[in-house]
């Protein structure tokens, strides 16, 4: 039983970082048809903000953040602008080829600038987690399950509540009838690029602390979390934060129960079978094309 | 530079027709290293250690009079690219002998390569097949994983009298290869493997493997981990879930990286150590001349090229040629060289260590325990 | 150049380029490169037939290239076989999971289809990696062998190069040819509109599950031959990153043209090598390359070089054999025919019947179901109840294909042409149709030609379709229909769009049209041309038919009058 609520625990707390990721994911393609591969990339940039501000420069953590978000904010309009907006007339295929070029690109200058060596951060809290019994509840895990949870929370309410949050939901909807409505279709595009990138560089804040800080940390989740974004059906909030956990909770256990060495193939057996079984994703409608 | 370059053409040429007497020229060694790539870091290292080693022999001479030079390419940590890389420094016929690489993989990919050049090439790669596929010009500045597998059950059985193993390792060629030989050795001296777990790198999570482990009635974990974050990942879950049993690992559990990224999760645990400063009074001088140059504590990445480069030397001068048969023939012959690797006596595999030094790691630092040698 | 004389060049220039690489001394380093470009770039022709000629994406070729090379390295090895066996053996696993993903395809495009190649991707390295007993694991096999020839010397490794290079001119002659080749230009049809490409005749899954194949042979050919040259795989040469390298290959190249993927292999297997300079940083230059070309070389680098060449035809068009046997009697029925989109009943059950030799047209205001009827019709959408008799022979739910081998060809309402082919390759896609009788290209041109000149396009075949005018890109989609030498012409709004003298031309085509005996349905917002044309008239509203008669009858029915009140009457409803 103890074996089963670890695993369990495990599972859903790094399914909760490839939700995050997949939220990002979700976000883009909605806004502009779009899958960006370099959003593992995202998570990089931010955790080695992270360790420049905390770290190097010894700052507090709250200002680390801070100033993390804001680096953010400023890299996902540049993104937006390099690696988009030049092709955001054309077709999804050279869209997605250059975002794999930007992820290269990101790649290697962080790894030019920081060499290859793994760094430290620490994490959020202090303590190091909860026992209850032979349970152990690592207090980073937990941390990212409750920011992961207040994140979805937010975004509700942003995009059901907010005049802004509902302009950029009708420019993902239907480009063309937002802006016959006046609304300014780049800007909302923007802003999508901006607040995915402040949501990768949360994912990296997050996940640092466990998984270290290198170039390699996004390639590892960013995968995972494309998988999420389709089993949750693409373009899916509550499916992309399902589909991160399911994926997550599956590859723990199929780790212990049927191989570790196998661990990743799980994430991508179960995405094979949904998508010729339910392409459509959990909670998705259509995926058939119009005459 | 300019009319250097075309200066050696024209020597290569001469020397080509009428074998006339070259003038005096440096001697290079072709080096092959990650600088690009995931192990990019240890190709920073490999390349110190080798430098050092240069400039130690050039300050006492050089080589047969002439001034000792490192031609370096980059590998990037992969199979294409060593092999790529390689051929690059073999084209360069002034190279008179290489330091290949630490990958195993790698130094597999360039076998026929090496082959084909005939020249004397030096690695640090650990798998034992590598000198047992008949090519004369290798030659291994580590001790093979068949030794490291037999130190690590040699120390766990006979000194810590633990019989009940947990073997963890990366499903890579290292890892898996380290398995294979760590179950024969530990049948072999009478132990009982309970669990065997093998994991691919880059992993985000080991819950899985700890939680086997855990519910096994192992008494001791032995491990082959081949990335110092898998490490880190793994050693910080084991101790959260409560797992405190002895651990002997490959020689990433005492690397620098480890070390920083792992903390206190590694405290107590004992590593097989090709290289610790304390092991001999040649590995503490390379240390100290190390870290007066580069404010860090020198590991294995560096300490094998450092050994390479310095027999490469020694082997060049006593053959006093360049010739490559006449300096394999040197290296063969080489008997008792201390080497801050340990102590060099070349098998006819081309296999120059046949032990491991047994360090533990005692609250962050790393301390030297003992050396088992066997007969090669 | 005639075609003649261009393969002659080719073949020169094959023999030059082979002659030099086996005989000129390049060293051991140049030869690597050049044997690894070479097994790339006959990877990268595979992309070029998937990606290029199909539109569909794979960011799994790399897997494709390891299971050929594992082929050669398990047969050469593990199994004793000889080179060319263990060949075929890698080709044929390929070739079978080439086939499997091409399935997919089925239910899945766009990102769908790439993750499902990505996950095939994953699953391959690590099986490749895992699964030591048979594959070596990681450690990866070596000592694999090369063929064996009497009086060739396939050991140097020049020789062998020369021997990779002979491969790749072939399969590029051969990637060539095959563009404007029937296969070719169905893929090619599948890539530019495959809603058009299946009412045209083409199966398109059949059509994309060989293109899957061919890609997969292909990759499988040049991982064969990869290893080969370098005698030692192992499986981290054939994972996702190389996959991606392999895209970035053929997109760089150039996606449309054989020549494209030697382009695209060639630079980018040397511009680490150019780029070394930049030690560290190199990758991040490329990276940005990569971005740089998409931004600024949409078609690659063979696209700043090939041009669309306007042609006018030489031949005289001769003219279009249109007649039908006339048989008298009614050509289609349809009876309670319903399709059902969820809750909406789009057509609920409609009964219809068109005369054979008729112009029948089908109205209603906006949302009744003309459209669906039409897309049921012609096998875009499966009915959801009724049936479907063309001369006695049921054939409701059929596959678009199928029934346009039954002799129904369709027009769309927002034209679907196949955009990138010339106005001349439409309609030879249209001509070729299975069951027009048509099978060699010369005829199928001849009669393309006579189409095009049917409407009055002949002078402007070779131009490019995307290039054509509105009105003229309707035209040529009506002959792309008649060169298939249809039995039932569906014309789903054929006047939307054209100015005044275009629309009298229209009106002039159909009356010519009826005058040959084609039998028509036509959907059409224009009353003034349906009264002009039409025989008999079917009225839709609400997915239901409420009228049916000779358009003086139908026109004067209280019903449809009030259907159509608040819509603006006539003219200019369309």
């Amino acid at each position: 039983m103890t074996v089963l609520l670890q695993l369990l625990f495990q599972g859903v707390g790094i399914g909760a970082v490839y939700a995050l990721v997949a939220l990002g994911f979700v976000l883009i393609y909605r806004a502009t048809n779009v899958v960006n591969f370099a959003q593992g990339q995202f998570a990089v940039v931010g955790a080695y903000s992270m360790v420049v501000t905390t770290a190097d420069l010894g700052l507090p953590y709250w200002l680390g953040i801070l100033i993390t978000l804001a680096v953010m904010a400023v890299f996902g309009a540049l993104f937006n602008l390099g690696v988009y907006y030049p092709l955001r007339n054309r077709s999804f295929l050279p869209v997605v080829i250059s975002t794999i070029g930007a992820s290269i690109f990101i790649t290697n200058i962080i790894l030019g600038i920081y060499g290859p060596e793994p760094s430290m951060l620490a994490p959020m809290l202090d303590a190091p987690g909860i026992s209850l019994g032979a349970l152990f509840l690592d207090a980073q895990y937990l941390t990212i399950i409750a920011v992961t949870l207040a994140l979805v929370a937010l975004q509700y309410l942003f995009f059901e509540h907010t005049l802004l949050g509902k302009r950029m939901q009708a420019v993902s909807q239907d480009k063309e009838m937002a802006s016959l409505l006046g609304i300014k279709v780049g800007w909302m595009i923007m802003l999508t690029f901006i607040y995915s990138a402040m949501l990768g560089g949360i994912a990296g804040i997050l996940v640092a602390p466990i998984l270290f800080v290198s170039v390699g940390l996004g390639g590892q989740i960013a995968l995972k979390a494309f998988a999420a974004t389709i089993i949750g059906g693409f373009g899916d909030v509550p499916g992309a934060i399902v589909g991160g956990i399911a994926i997550g909770v599956i590859e723990t256990f199929g780790a212990y129960y049927i191989s570790v060495p196998y661990k990743d193939a799980f994430a991508f057996i179960v995405l094979f079978a949904f998508l010729l079984l339910r392409p459509s994703g959990l909670f998705g409608e259509k995926v058939s094309q119009k005459a | 530079m300019r009319l250097g370059a075309r200066s050696v053409v024209l020597a290569a040429l001469l020397a080509g027709l009428a074998a006339a007497p070259v003038r005096a020229e440096d001697l290079k060694l072709g080096m092959v290293v990650p600088i690009t790539g995931a192990a990019a870091e240890s190709g920073r290292f490999a390349q110190w250690g080798a430098q050092l080693a240069a400039d130690e022999v050039n300050a006492a001479g050089g080589v047969l009079g002439r001034k000792l030079v490192l031609a370096i390419e980059d590998d990037q940590t992969s199979n294409p690219g060593g092999v790529a890389a390689f051929n690059r420094l073999a084209s360069d016929a002034s190279i008179v002998a290489f330091l290949g690489s630490i990958r195993s993989t790698q130094t597999q990919a360039m076998d026929p390569d090496v082959r084909r050049v005939a020249k004397p090439v030096f690695f640090g790669g650990t798998d034992p097949e590598l000198t047992r596929g008949g090519d004369p010009w290798l030659f291994r500045c580590r001790p093979n994983d068949a030794y490291s597998a037999k130190v690590i059950a040699a120390f766990g059985v006979n000194e810590l009298k633990l019989k009940k193993w947990a073997v963890v390792f990366s499903t890579d060629a290292f890892g898996s290869n380290g398995h294979k030989h760590l179950v024969e050795e530990l049948k072999a001296d009478g132990a009982e493997v309970v669990t065997e777990q093998g994991y691919a790198n880059q992993a985000t999570d080991f819950t899985p493997v700890v939680l086997a482990i855990k519910g096994s009635p192992a008494d001791v974990i032995g491990s082959y981990f081949t990335f110092e974050q898998d490490l880190g990942i793994f050693a910080r879950q084991l101790r959260q879930l409560g797992v405190r049993t002895p651990w002997v690992g490959s020689p990433s559990i005492v690397a620098t990286t480890a070390l920083r990224l792992s903390g206190p999760a590694l405290f107590g645990t004992y590593g097989v150590a090709d290289f610790n400063a304390d092991s001999s009074p040649e590995a503490h001088a390379f240390a100290d001349a190390y870290k007066a140059a580069h404010k860090m504590a020198p590991d294995n990445f560096s300490s094998w090229t450092y050994d390479a480069v310095k027999l490469a030397a020694r082997a060049i001068n006593t053959a006093k040629s360049t010739d490559p048969k006449a300096v394999r023939e040197a290296i063969l012959a080489v008997r008792d060289y201390k080497g801050v690797e340990g102590t060099y006596d070349f098998d006819a595999n081309g296999d120059g260590l046949h032990g491991y030094n047994i360090v533990k790691n005692d609250g962050g630092k790393v301390v030297f325990i003992k050396h088992i040698e066997f007969a090669p | 150049m005639s075609p003649r004389a261009r393969i002659l060049v080719y073949f020169v220039l094959a023999a030059l380029v082979v002659g030099l690489a086996s005989a000129v001394p390049l060293g051991e380093y140049m030869v690597k490169l050049l044997l690894q470009a070479a097994s790339y770039a006959i990877a990268v022709l595979g992309l070029t037939v998937l990606l290029g000629y199909t539109g569909q994406i794979s960011l799994a070729q790399a897997a494709f290239f390891g299971l050929g090379a594992y082929g050669v390295a398990l047969g050469t090895t593990t199994l004793g076989l000889g080179f060319a066996p263990a060949l075929a053996l890698g080709l044929v696993v390929a070739t079978l999971f080439g086939i499997a993903l091409g399935m997919s395809t089925l239910k899945l495009g766009g990102h769908y289809l790439a993750m499902v190649t990505i996950s095939f991707q994953q699953i391959l390295t690590l099986v490749l990696t895992n699964w030591i007993s048979v594959t070596g694991g990681p450690d990866g096999i070596r000592n694999i062998g090369r063929p064996h020839l009497p009086g060739i010397d396939f050991e140097n490794n020049q020789t062998y190069l020369a021997a990779c290079l002979v491969v790749l001119f072939a399969v590029g002659g051969l990637v060539a040819v095959l563009k404007s080749r029937r296969l070719g230009l169905a893929m090619q049809a599948v890539r530019d509109n495959e809603l058009a490409a299946g009412v045209v005749g083409i199966n398109t899954f059949r059509v994309k599950i060989i293109a899957f194949a061919l890609s997969a042979l292909l990759g499988g050919l040049g991982g064969g031959l990869f290893a080969g040259a370098f005698r030692y795989i192992s499986p981290d040469q054939f994972a996702f990153d190389d996959s991606v390298v392999l895209l970035t290959m053929v997109l760089l190249g150039g996606v449309e043209a054989a020549i494209g993927a030697a382009i695209g292999a060639g630079l980018l297997i040397l511009l680490p090598e150019w780029l070394r300079f930049l030690k560290q940083f190199y990758l991040a230059v490329y990276g940005a390359a990569v971005i740089l070309i998409m931004v600024f070389l949409p078609a690659g680098i063979w696209g700043l070089f090939s041009r669309h060449r306007v042609w006018a035809p030489a031949a005289p068009v001769g003219p279009l054999e249109l007649d039908i046997e006339a048989a008298a009697g009614t050509l289609l029925s349809v009876r309670g025919l319903a399709k059902h989109f969820g809750g909406v009943r789009a057509v609920d059950g409609v009964d219809l019947d068109i005369a054979q030799g008729s112009v029948h047209a089908l109205i209603g205001p906006n949302g009744s179901g003309k459209t669906t009827l039409l897309n049921v019709l012609s096998g875009i959408y499966r009915p959801t109840a009724g049936s479907i008799t063309l001369n006695t022979r049921p054939v409701a739910g059929l596959a678009p294909h199928v029934l346009a081998a039954a002799g129904i060809g369709r027009t769309f309402q927002n034209i679907r042409l196949f955009h990138s082919l010339s106005a001349l390759d439409n309609v030879v896609i249209g001509a070729e149709r299975p069951g027009s009788g048509i099978s060699q290209r010369a005829a199928a041109t001849a009669r393309a030609l006579a189409a095009l000149g049917f409407v009055g396009m002949a002078e402007r075949a070779g131009e490019l379709a995307a290039s054509l005018p509105y009105g003229h890109q309707r035209l040529v989609e009506i002959a792309r229909a008649l060169a298939g030498h249809p039995v039932l012409l569906l014309l789903d709004e054929p006047a939307a769009g054209l100015n005044l003298t275009e629309k009298q031309e229209l009106v002039e085509l159909l009356k010519r049209l009826r005058g040959h005996g084609l039998t028509i349905l036509l959907i059409e917002h224009d009353m003034d041309l349906v009264e002009q044309v039409a025989d008999r008239i079917t009225v839709l509203n609400f997915g239901r038919h409420i009228a049916d008669g000779s358009p003086a009858e139908v026109l004067r029915h209280p019903e449809v009058i009030a259907a159509y009140l608040g819509e603006v009457p006539s003219h200019e409803a369309a």
